[in-house]
């Protein structure tokens, strides 16, 4: 049985902040939500390597919601610049030229648009040499920032820009979400997690784990999105949480390689979880969607049988 | 030719409003072009669209910088320099502002140009819908009445758009009975076209390179972020009722902006120059201490310090 050993009750989260208000991300931005959580364990001294995406918003020129360092890289090459400045920063310790106490975290701030396609061959690059780095993935399921197109990592049955409702598709998006923790952990890194908004205790305790271990930490941050997946911005936390209740955003850790499931879901069914955004609505408007969504609950199902089996 | 300008806060609907009022043109048999502003079109962030309606075909093209009519959904944007909204508003333009106040109440407050005239379209959201929504069905059924549309082309051009959108039968029969109720009720204002004015080509300047030591867009300040304030972001702030508050922090915890922070004795103090009304505190509150109020006063709710 997962425990947390760090963080026990709420009032345990550190009140200090982190990442200052003033940014133009959206309002109930679930991304930033758990990069603030995130960053109350990580600290000041973090060097943050941006790959372009929604969090582009962060540092819009001239302003920047850290203390510490940003960086701002391509879609594609964001591990790549992380491994650059991990490499510096070691020279210049080894030369003597920056005290040890000033080394920085480097942590890799990326969307599902760049972690599951654009990125993936610079991140498996990254994973392969060892990079010691912090990879943050903010998941919203499709590239946010341009207007909701369709990203490997949209669920089947999303409806986005790029994957009307048609005739012949009627539920949408027709591809399965990428299994990126899957991918990630092929490569055996020595932690990865998924974390949700909703959960903060979870996501502390996680980034506080993580610490512990030299070498790639990755993250995969469930980002509920009212803008692209159309909902009240006030129900973030609700969408994050029916997310994980239903199984469909299992909260997990892995281990070198060893995956523990750090809460089991009483598994509701997922249509509670579809059918509070507007993404999902063709499913039940202006006909229900039986087949779709028996399909999603199907795979939802399968999975945690494999995994509780 | 008519040239309609739409100001609101993304989420609002003020892209589709320019649609609606196009599409219910087009219906009508003009000529009609509409278009947003491309760029982050962020929940809460400045937006504006336009519309332009003729007899024949359109040759001009782009963003509308001298409007016979401008539609703001949001009175805050008046205030917000980035929204610029007053931009080629002169004494002939009409303008309309989604406002509780009266028009001669909203002049004394705020001096704004134009023709003005006003209606309260966020509160008739929130009577028939019971919660804060878009209220594009209603921007357009007021642009069409103030620009002399039909009820019955506004009528149908809603259901069109309002469908592209995937929203329900029922939920686009409702946005038509509020877009009929506004359409009554808004105090029509005569717009006139006036001479044409000749439009001047924009001059380009080719970009300049740079090496990139130079070329590098650099900031060397920390957190400096807090100079910008997103508080004009809201339509509802969340208050605290304090004898509700149990202090139990998750107000604080789940908020993505971090503008609220504890007290000693554990009551939420919010920042309400950063705030951007997202209601999470209020959604999350499990005691009921947080309450969403609209922001009140019309143009001056709110200012860029």
């Amino acid at each position: 049985m997962w425990q947390r050993e760090t963080f026990k009750k709420i009032k345990q989260i550190p009140s200090e902040e982190h990442v200052f208000p003033g940014t133009s991300l959206c309002a109930g931005c679930g991304g930033l939500e758990s990069l603030r959580l995130a960053a109350k364990v990580l600290g000041d001294d973090v060097l943050y390597v941006n790959a372009a995406g929604c969090f582009t918003m962060l540092a819009a020129y001239p302003f920047t919601p850290f203390k510490g360092s940003w960086l701002y890289t391509t879609m594609g090459s964001a591990p790549a610049g992380a491994q650059g400045v991990r490499d510096a920063l070691d020279v210049l310790i080894a030369k003597g030229r920056l005290p040890k106490e000033e080394d920085l975290k480097v942590v890799v701030l990326g969307g599902d648009g760049s972690t599951y396609d654009m990125a993936l061959s610079s991140t498996s690059g990254a994973l392969y040499r060892g990079l010691d780095f912090y990879y943050f993935c903010y998941d919203n399921e499709a590239y946010g920032n341009t207007g909701m197109q369709l990203s490997s990592s949209t669920p089947y049955g999303a409806r986005t820009a790029t994957s009307p409702c048609s005739l012949q598709h009627p539920a949408g998006t027709i591809q399965e979400k990428k299994d990126i923790f899957e991918i990630w952990r092929a490569h055996t890194p020595p932690y990865i997690a998924t974390v949700a908004p909703r959960y903060p205790l979870d996501l502390e305790e996680k980034f506080a784990r993580a610490a512990k271990f030299t070498g790639p930490k990755l993250f995969l941050a469930l980002s509920a999105c009212p803008t692209g997946w159309l909902y009240d911005p006030g129900e973030t936390p609700e969408v994050a949480r029916l997310a994980v209740e239903t199984g469909l955003w299992p909260l997990k850790e892995a281990i070198n390689g060893q995956v523990t499931h750090t809460y089991i879901p009483k598994l509701k069914p997922v249509e509670d979880y579809l059918k509070l955004q507007g993404r999902f609505r063709h499913l039940f408007e202006p006909t229900r969607q039986d087949e779709a969504i028996r399909h999603i609950q199907e795979r939802v199902d399968a999975y945690w049988k494999r995994v509780s089996g | 030719m008519l040239a309609i300008r739409f100001h609101g806060r993304g989420g609002q609907g003020a892209k589709t409003a320019s649609r609606i009022l196009g599409t219910a043109a087009f219906l009508e048999g003009f000529v009609a072009q509409d278009s947003p502003i491309y760029g982050a079109e962020r929940r809460g962030a400045p937006v504006a669209a336009f519309t332009r309606i003729a007899r024949e075909p359109i040759r001009e093209r782009g963003i509308v910088a001298h409007p016979n009519l401008v539609v703001v959904a949001d009175a805050s944007l008046i205030g917000d320099p980035a929204a610029r909204v007053l931009q080629g508003v002169g004494e002939k333009t009409v303008v309309f502002v989604n406002s509780p106040l009266s028009a001669e109440q909203f002049r004394a407050e705020t001096s704004l140009p134009g023709r003005l005239t006003t209606l309260d379209l966020t509160e008739i959201v929130v009577q028939h819908f019971g919660k804060r929504g878009a209220i594009s069905a209603l921007l357009g059924a007021v642009a069409g009445r103030l620009v002399g549309l039909r009820q019955g082309s506004i009528h149908e051009a809603i259901a069109r758009e309002l469908a592209e959108l995937g929203l329900a039968t029922s939920d686009i029969e409702r946005n038509q009975a509020v877009a009929h109720q506004s359409y009554e009720t808004v105090q029509p204002v005569a717009i006139e076209t006036g001479v044409p004015q000749p439009i001047v080509p924009a001059q380009l300047q080719a970009p300049m390179y740079e090496p990139p030591t130079r070329g590098t867009a650099r900031i060397s300040a920390a957190a400096n972020s807090v100079l910008r304030e997103t508080g004009g972001w809201r339509t509802f702030r969340p208050v605290l009722v304090p004898d509700k508050c149990n202090g139990c922090w998750l107000c604080f915890v789940y908020c993505p902006d971090g503008v609220i922070s504890m007290t000693k004795d554990d009551k939420p103090v919010i920042d309400y120059d950063h705030c951007k009304g997202c209601q999470i505190c209020v959604h999350e509150c499990p005691t009921d201490a947080l309450v969403a109020e609209r922001e009140k006063g019309g143009g001056v709710a709110w200012r860029a310090k």
